[in-house]
C-alpha cells in the first residue's frame, strides 16, 4: 500500500516467425512496459524494423482517418460495435479502399458542386453590378484601338476622365458604385492613375452576349440548379455517414492498434531468426505472465531474470536501462482518486514510499477543519459526489475528490465540534454587546438546545472566533502540524532505510527528524515557563461525544528536564545534519522546524477568517430580513422589500464565502501536504508503469475473442 | 484611559501585523503570479502547479493574522 508494485525483470526470446502471436499476447496481457532496446546494447543484436503488414495498416489508416474527418464522423459519433473477426475479414478483404472509391466519388462531387457554387456566386455579383450600366457583354472587348477599363470605385470619376473618352458610371454608395470606361489605348496609364485616385478595382467581365440582365438570370438558374444538387449530394452523404459509420470507426480502432503492433519490433532486439524483448512485469503476475505466453506461443521462452529489491545499490549496480524500475502505484478504488496531487508533484520512485494513501488522509481532514460548517459542507458534499459520478476530466474530477471527501469531514466538524452552519450556532445565548445570532434563536426551537447541548463542547459548540477558544484552537493546530510533520519525518527516514539499510538512513535523514523532535520540546518546556505560570495546562476538548481533554501540570525541575532533553536532542541532530549535509543546514533545518509547525495554524486562521466573514455578513443580512437586533430586547420590524434585499444579500454573501473556502481551504490543505510534509521525504521523478495495452473505444466487440 | 489607550495600541498593532504582512505577500505573489500566467499560457497543465506556487507566500501573511488574533485575543 505504501510502496509501489514490486517489478520483477522477464525477458523474452522466440523466433522471428512467431513475432506477430508474441505481440498479440503482449498486448492482452496488459501487464507488460516493455524496456526500449538501446542501438549497440547487446552485441550481435540489432533493433528490429517493422512488420510488413503495418505499413499497409497505416495506409488503410490515414484513408479512414480521413473519410471520417470529411464525413463528420468522430469520437462523439454514437456507433455498433463490430465484432473483431468481422472487422479484420472485412479489412483484410479491401472493404477500406472499395468504400473509399464510393465515398470519394460522392465528396469529390461535392467539392466540384461547392467550388461551381462559389464561382456562379462570384459571377452573380459581377454581373447585378454590370447589370446597372446600358452595355451589353460583348461591347466590352473586341476593340483595336480602344481599352475598356471596368471596375469599382469608391467615388465618381466621371468629370475628371470626361475629357479623354466615354464614361458610364453607376453610382450608389450602399450597393457599391461601378464604372466602365472606354479611352484610347495610348490613354489607359493615365485614365488608370485618375481611376486609381476614385478608389478603382478592375472586376472580371464575363464572357457572353446580350444584355448582363439575361446572363444574371441565366446563373441565377445555374446556381438554383447547382445548390439543388448540392442538397441531393448532402443527402447522398448522410446516407454514407450512417452506412459506413460503424465500419469507419471500428477500422480506426483496429488499424491504430495493427500500427502500433506491427512498429513494436522496432524497440526490441533481433537477429536474422531471433527476438529479445526485455520488459517488467509486477512480481505478483511475473509467473502467470511467463505460463501465458509460454503456453499460448509455441516456440517462445520467458525467463524471469531478476525480483527487483528497493536498494539503492541494486539500481546503481544494474545496467543502464537497467536503472529505472517503473512504479506502479498500488491502490484501492478511493485512495486511487488522490493520486492526481501525487502526480501534480511527481511520479513516486520505486523504492520510496507512495505518499496517495497519507494524502487521502490528511488532505479532506485539513480541509473539513478549515471550512467547519454544516452549511457549506452539504453543498461541498453533493457538489463533489455529482462531479464523481459525472466528470471525466481528471482535474475536475481530483477537485471533485477533495471537494466530497473534504465535504464529509466538515459536516463532521461543524456538527460535533463548531456546532455550526453558514456562520451561525445552532444553539447559544444571547450575550451582551455580542452580535452573534442563533439557528435556534431565529427559528425559535428551543428543543435545539437539549439535542445539541449533549455531546457540543460547553454545550454550544467551540467558536472559531470566541477569545475563550482561539488559544485552544490555535494550540490545537500546531498539535496537528507536530503529528503530521512527524509522521513525515518518519517516513523519510524509513525511505532512506529502504534504500541504504537503517544505519546510513538514520544518518542521513535522523538528523532533520532529532532537531524537530528537540525543538518541539524545547518549544513546550518554554511554552510551559514563558506563557503558563502555573506551569499547568487545561486543555478541555470533546469531540465526537468524546472526552479528549488534557491536563498537564509540572513543576519547575521537571520542565528544566524536557528543556535540557530538547537541546541536547537539537545537539545530536546537528551533529548528524552537520555530518550529512553541511553545517549550514543546521540553521535552516532549526528554522524549517519552527516555521512549518507554525504553519499549520493556518487551519485555524483561514476557518477563523471565514467565520468572521460570515458573522459580518449574517449581521447584515438577517438584520435586514427579520429587521431583529440580536438583543431581543429591541425587537422591530421591517418592510417587504429590506426582506428581498436582505435574502439575496444573505445568499450571494455566502456564495462567496463558499466560493472562497473552496480557493482557500482546497489550496491551503493542499500545500500543507506538499510543501510541509512531503518535502520532508519525497523525491519523485519515477518513471511510470506504461504496459502495452489498447484503450478499448467499445467500436469492436470483444464476444468472439471471449469464445475463442 | 489607560486600559482605552492600551486596546487602541494593541488594534493598532494587531492592523499593522496583518496590513504589513498581507504587502509582504502581496510583493512575493506579485512576481510569482506574472510568471505562473505566463507559464499557464505556454501550457495550460500547468494550472495546478502554478496554483501551488501562487499560495506559497500566503504563509507570511497567516503568520501576520495569527499575531494578530493574539494580540487581540490573549493580551
Amino acid at each position: 500500500m505504501f510502496l509501489p508494485e514490486s517489478m520483477s525483470r522477464i525477458v523474452i526470446v522466440g523466433a522471428n516467425s512467431c513475432i506477430d502471436e508474441t505481440t498479440e499476447v503482449l498486448y492482452d496481457l496488459e501487464s507488460i512496459h516493455l524496456i526500449d532496446q538501446t542501438v549497440d546494447a547487446d552485441e550481435g543484436f540489432t533493433l528490429g524494423t517493422p512488420r510488413p503488414y503495418s505499413s499497409k495498416a497505416a495506409e488503410r489508416l490515414l484513408k479512414v482517418r480521413g473519410m471520417e474527418k470529411d464525413l463528420g464522423i468522430n469520437k462523439h459519433t454514437k456507433t455498433i460495435p463490430i465484432s473483431e473477426s468481422e472487422i479484420r475479414s472485412q479489412i483484410t478483404s479491401d472493404s477500406v479502399e472499395s468504400i473509399e472509391k464510393e465515398v470519394r466519388i460522392c465528396l469529390d462531387r461535392r467539392n466540384d458542386l461547392n467550388q461551381r457554387i462559389t464561382d456562379l456566386n462570384a459571377k452573380k455579383k459581377n454581373l447585378e453590378l454590370l447589370a446597372r450600366l446600358p452595355i451589353d457583354l460583348d461591347m466590352y472587348a473586341g476593340y483595336r484601338t480602344i481599352s475598356s477599363l471596368v471596375g469599382t470605385v469608391e467615388a465618381d470619376p466621371t468629370k475628371a476622365l470626361a475629357d479623354m473618352g466615354e464614361v458610364y458610371a453607376s453610382i450608389d454608395k450602399k450597393q457599391g458604385s461601378i464604372v466602365a470606361v472606354f479611352v484610347k489605348n495610348e490613354d489607359k496609364m493615365k485614365a488608370q492613375s485618375i481611376l486609381s485616385e476614385h478608389g478603382f478595382s478592375e472586376i472580371v467581365v464575363p464572357e457572353g452576349k446580350g444584355s448582363p440582365k439575361a446572363a444574371l438570370d441565366a446563373v441565377n438558374t445555374d446556381l438554383d440548379a447547382s445548390n439543388k444538387e448540392l442538397e441531393v449530394v448532402q443527402k447522398e452523404t448522410e446516407v454514407l455517414f450512417e452506412k459506413h459509420k460503424h465500419f469507419l470507426r471500428a477500422s480506426d480502432e483496429e488499424l491504430a492498434a495493427e500500427t502500433e503492433k506491427g512498429t513494436l519490433p522496432i524497440r526490441i532486439a533481433t537477429t536474422k531468426y531471433t527476438f529479445v524483448i526485455d520488459a517488467w512485469v509486477p512480481t505478483p503476475e511475473a509467473a502467470k505472465v511467463k505460463e501465458t505466453i509460454e503456453a499460448k506461443v509455441s516456440g517462445v521462452y520467458v525467463e524471469i531474470e531478476e525480483d527487483r529489491d528497493r536498494r539503492q545499490k541494486s539500481s546503481d549496480e544494474a545496467e543502464t536501462r537497467f536503472k529505472t524500475v517503473p512504479t506502479k502505484m498500488r491502490h484501492g478504488k478511493t485512495t486511487a482518486l488522490f493520486e492526481y496531487p501525487t502526480k501534480m508533484m511527481s511520479i513516486p520512485k520505486y523504492n520510496e514510499v507512495d505518499p496517495t494513501v497519507l494524502i487521502s488522509i490528511f488532505l479532506p481532514l485539513f480541509f473539513g477543519f478549515m471550512v467547519g460548517d454544516v452549511g457549506y459542507a452539504i453543498p461541498f458534499i453533493i457538489l463533489g459526489a455529482y462531479g464523481l459520478k459525472f466528470a471525466k476530466n481528471p482535474d475536475w474530477r481530483a477537485i471533485a475528490t477533495v471537494l466530497f471527501f473534504g465535504g464529509i469531514w466538515a459536516f463532521i466538524f461543524g456538527f460535533f465540534f463548531f456546532g455550526e452552519a453558514l456562520g451561525m450556532h445552532f444553539i447559544g445565548h444571547y450575550e451582551e454587546g455580542a452580535v452573534t445570532y442563533t439557528w435556534a434563536g431565529l427559528l425559535g426551537l428551543d428543543n435545539l438546545d437539549n439535542f445539541f447541548g449533549s455531546f457540543l463542547m460547553n454545550g454550544h459548540g467551540v467558536g472559531k472566533i470566541d477569545a475563550e477558544y482561539v488559544g485552544m484552537l490555535l494550540r490545537l493546530s500546531v498539535y496537528v502540524g507536530i503529528v503530521h510533520l512527524f509522521i513525515g519525518y518518519v517516513v523519510a527516514i524509513y525511505n532512506k532505510t529502504v534504500q541504504l539499510g537503517f544505519k546510513h538512513g538514520f544518518l542521513e535523514k535522523g538528523g532533520p527528524f532529532l532537531i524537530f523532535i528537540g525543538v518541539v520540546l524545547l518549544g513546550f518546556a518554554l511554552g510551559f515557563m514563558l506563557i503558563m505560570t502555573d506551569h499547568a495546562l487545561i486543555e478541555p476538548l470533546h469531540f465526537l461525544g468524546l472526552d479528549l481533554s488534557i491536563a498537564l501540570s509540572f513543576t519547575d525541575d521537571q520542565l528544566l528536564y524536557i528543556l535540557g532533553a530538547g537541546i541536547a536532542i537539537i545537539a545530536v541532530g546537528a551533529v548528524l545534519v552537520a555530518k550529512s549535509e553541511g553545517a549550514m543546514s543546521i540553521l535552516i533545518e532549526t528554522v524549517d522546524a519552527f516555521g512549518n509547525i507554525l504553519s499549520y495554524t493556518r487551519l485555524v486562521a483561514i476557518g477563523m477568517s471565514k467565520a468572521g466573514m460570515a458573522l459580518a455578513f449574517n449581521y447584515i443580512a438577517i438584520g435586514m430580513i427579520a429587521g431583529i437586533s440580536p438583543d431581543p430586547a429591541v425587537a422591530g420590524s421591517s418592510g417587504i422589500l429590506l426582506v428581498i434585499i436582505g435574502f439575496i444579500l444573505f445568499c450571494v454573501l455566502h456564495l462567496m464565502i463558499w466560493t472562497l473556502a473552496i480557493l482557500s481551504g482546497g489550496l491551503h490543505a493542499l500545500r500543507l501536504q506538499l510543501v510541509e510534509f512531503m518535502i520532508k521525504f519525497y523525491e519523485g521523478e519515477g518513471t511510470e508503469f506504461t504496459p502495452l495495452k489498447f484503450k478499448h473505444i467499445k467500436t469492436i466487440s470483444n464476444k468472439n475473442v471471449k469464445e475463442a | 484611559m489607560a486600559a482605552a489607550e492600551a486596546a487602541g495600541m494593541i488594534a493598532i498593532g494587531a492592523g499593522l501585523a496583518v496590513g504589513l504582512a498581507g504587502i509582504g505577500t502581496g510583493l512575493a505573489q506579485k512576481d510569482i503570479g506574472a510568471a505562473a500566467v505566463g507559464a499557464i499560457t505556454e501550457d495550460s497543465k500547468m494550472l495546478g502547479k502554478a496554483l501551488m506556487f501562487m499560495v506559497l507566500p500566503e504563509t507570511i501573511v497567516i503568520f501576520g493574522l495569527v499575531i494578530a488574533i493574539l494580540a487581540i485575543f490573549t493580551m
